[in-house]
């Protein structure tokens, strides 16, 4: 699946090009798009007639269901729903507890009132709605927007067991969803808000857990970037919580080397390996600000013997894989940061950065530029 | 974006006489293709994307700037259009009777200020600059973010949309110093730092895995405020660059993350992120170049995504606009910000 950042950018992906454009269209093909035109056109005009009048009715709400699915991107037409939902929500809470026995009853077993049940209704049949057009659209904006009103709608209105339910299972939909396609940045987006959302609500952390989820997601697929990326966001907070000292902290930084160099040794030529094990190394970078470290205190000596520790380990993947810029570019890397540390160091000869760079600099020409810049840089 | 002013290279096809065909731009054939845009309501897709409208019509009128025919969809009706669009409390919706939005409050602003039309806006409009600025400012969120409208979905992009358009208008506090700030700018920038990742990119919200378009958008947000240079550092602008040049494949074309495929519109994401930058050497130009043309249909103008799709007016623009970047002879110079 392509990556589409902007609103427009998605249904005009990969779509051969005809020749001739819409002057070679057969006749037929011609009518029959001119009657869904038409048919588009009664919809939408219906649709908007009923808002105008203010026809805040189960039939407005099917028809806007109706020009949703077929027009997901229509944002304005969201908006309407929600404004629907809002004024049925309010007449809801407005309502006396009605006569209907049956009704309270059934609303009392769940802790709820009659029209907290209602509501609840209401709002677990619209998230059944989207999730088929979640399905068929999973890059667009506007359901993923519905779906997270519908549930801080949900959480105002309805007391905190039922919300708490509700918000349980989105955590389950995006699961699902993010096994569909583990590089949905909505759906990472909206993990993110389902787990701070329910960490509000129960006030418990699920740290552990979500860096759980993330060991399962990157087990079954090491090629997984954005598990590595979440990975890695979720570890300062794991350290902070556990409580980690020294000795833990260090204990887990060689973990995870372990972990990511195994992975690197079966496929060197992975990006999404080389990422995370960029962000271990980042951490023992004291001026990356945005990589909070993992040892704490971190001394000299302790970069030092990582330092070393990795060159070693990434000279070695060069052994069958000496075509793969990655492998050069970590050395570079870790050699500009040994040197900096510790300008006497004999860890990397000059000779060697020569070589690796000149390496680069063949197979990765698109990027001339900037190894030419480094080589600057370096002075070599 | 925005058009350079000066001298530099002109518009019109003349330039390109000593480049081989298939390095040409069919200058003539999309200023075709743009102007015929609005008369395909034959087609579904045209009523499909009415929530676009507005911002088709800004990449379509930049287009044509960058082709050096800025005249080719008229003033009038262009103008007659937005004002359409415009609701009583300063925004502006996609199209007649959609939902004032961010996104197409900037995209309105970016057509006026291109076609020069800001004086119109306050005659149809009392105040209305400054109403369409109270609109944006308006939608600023207490941790600096900016939400997209009244229902509240926050994006980077926001933010560099209403950074870009109160700018302007001349509606920052920068601009207005002897007014009280509309805006809380710190917390804006502050927010946008907060959207860097280890690798020197930026996500869409803290947290969030680097995003060229996003890049674009934090560095824009950042170079508007005037503070990118001192941000970033040298240190920041090789780790940025590093991670902004990986973007190029071996087809010359560019992607919007790590292990996607590449695409035309992030030549403009990410290039443009490159040259705030001072790294745009730091990617193959000519392959670039390359690429981008052999997603030009030769035959009936526009440009697609990638080699042999559809070609559609967002696509053509950022496939302009690339071109421009790269100084590609027969288009009017661009402003990476
Ligand atoms: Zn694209």
């Amino acid at each position: 699946m392509q990556d589409q950042w902007s609103e427009v950018d998605k249904n005009q992906h990969g779509i051969p090009r005809v020749s001739g454009g819409t002057a070679d269209k057969s006749e037929q093909a011609r009518v029959k798009e001119q009657k869904q035109i038409e048919q588009y056109q009664r919809l939408e005009a219906d649709v908007i007639l009923r808002i105008k009048s203010k026809d805040y009715s189960n039939d407005t709400f099917q028809a806007t269901s109706q020009l949703l699915s077929q027009n997901p991107e229509y944002y304005t037409i969201w908006n309407h729903r929600r404004r629907l939902l809002q004024d049925v929500f309010a007449k809801e809470r407005d309502r006396k507890e009605d006569a209907d026995a049956a009704d309270t009853e059934a609303a009392e077993r769940e802790g709820l009132t009659s029209p907290q049940r209602e509501i609840s209704l209401l709002v677990k049949e619209d998230l059944h709605f989207l999730v088929p057009l979640l399905r068929q659209y999973p890059k667009c904006y506007w359901i993923w927007n519905h779906r997270s009103w519908l549930l801080g709608t949900a959480t105002r209105l309805l007391p905190s067991h039922t919300a708490t339910e509700l918000w349980q299972g989105e955590l389950g939909l995006v699961s699902k969803m993010l096994s569909l396609d583990s590089r949905n940045f909505h759906g990472w987006g909206y993990r993110r808000e389902v787990v701070k959302e329910i960490e509000r609500m129960s006030t418990s952390s699920m740290v552990e857990k979500e860096f759980s989820y993330t060991t399962k997601m990157v087990q079954s697929n090491l090629s997984n970037f954005s598990a590595w990326h979440y990975r890695s966001q979720l570890i300062p907070h794991l350290l902070a919580e556990r409580q980690a000292d020294c000795d833990a902290r260090k204990n887990f930084l060689d973990g995870e080397f372990e972990l990511i160099t195994k992975a690197l040794y079966t496929d060197p030529y992975d990006q999404s390996l080389w990422f995370y094990h960029h962000y271990l190394m980042s951490t023992l970078d004291p001026t990356n600000s945005q990589a909070p470290a993992i040892l704490d205190p971190c001394t000299d000596a302790e970069r030092s013997y990582y330092y070393e520790q990795e060159l070693e380990n990434v000279r070695d993947m060069l052994d069958g894989a000496e075509d793969c810029k990655y492998i050069y570019q970590s050395l570079l890397e870790l050699s500009q940061q040994l040197r900096q540390l510790d300008a006497g160091n004999q860890a990397v000869i000059k000779g060697e950065l020569t070589a690796w760079l000149s390496q680069l600099l063949k197979i990765d020409s698109l990027r001339q530029g900037r190894w030419r810049d480094l080589e600057l840089k370096l002075k070599l | 974006m925005s058009l350079a002013a000066g001298p530099g290279r002109g518009g019109g096809g003349g330039a390109q006489g000593q480049l081989p065909d298939e390095m040409k731009v069919v200058v003539e054939k999309h200023v075709a293709y743009i102007q015929s845009l609005d008369t395909r309501r034959e087609e579904l897709e045209y009523h499909l994307t009415e929530h676009l409208r507005i911002s088709g019509i800004y990449w379509g009128l930049t287009a044509l700037h960058l082709l050096g025919h800025p005249d080719a969809l008229p003033r009038d009706g262009v103008l007659d259009f937005l004002f359409s669009c415009l609701h009583a409390d300063g925004g502006f919706g996609a199209a007649p009777g959609h939902d004032p939005h961010m996104l197409y409050t900037v995209s309105s602003v970016q057509i006026l200020a291109m076609v020069d039309g800001f004086d119109e806006l306050e005659k149809r409009m009392k105040d209305g600059k400054l109403k369409v600025a109270k609109y944006i400012a308006g939608l600023q969120q207490p941790n600096g973010t900016f939400a997209g409208d009244e229902w509240g979905e926050t994006d980077t992009r926001f933010l560099y949309c209403a950074l870009n358009a109160l700018s302007l208008l001349g509606f920052l506090p920068s601009q207005q110093a002897d007014q009280p700030p509309l805006i809380d700018v710190p917390a804006a920038t502050a927010y946008v730092k907060a959207c860097q990742n280890f690798d020197g990119g930026f996500g869409t919200e803290p947290g969030a895995e680097s995003h060229s378009g996003q890049v674009f958008t934090c560095c824009g947000a950042l170079s508007i405020t005037g503070e990118l240079d001192s941000y970033l550092g040298e240190e920041g602008k090789d780790r940025l660059g590093a991670w902004l040049s990986e973007r190029q494949l071996p087809s010359g074309g560019l992607n919007g993350r790590p292990e996607k495929l590449v695409d035309v519109c992030y030549s403009w994401w990410v290039m443009s992120s490159m040259a705030m930058i001072g790294r745009l050497h730091w990617i193959d130009k000519a392959k670039l170049t390359a690429f981008i043309l052999q997603c030009q249909d030769p035959e009936e103008g526009g440009f697609a995504d990638r080699p042999g799709d559809m070609v559609d007016v967002f696509h053509t623009v950022f496939g302009l606009a690339g071109l421009s970047l790269l100084g590609h002879p027969g288009l009017v110079e661009v402003d990476p910000a």
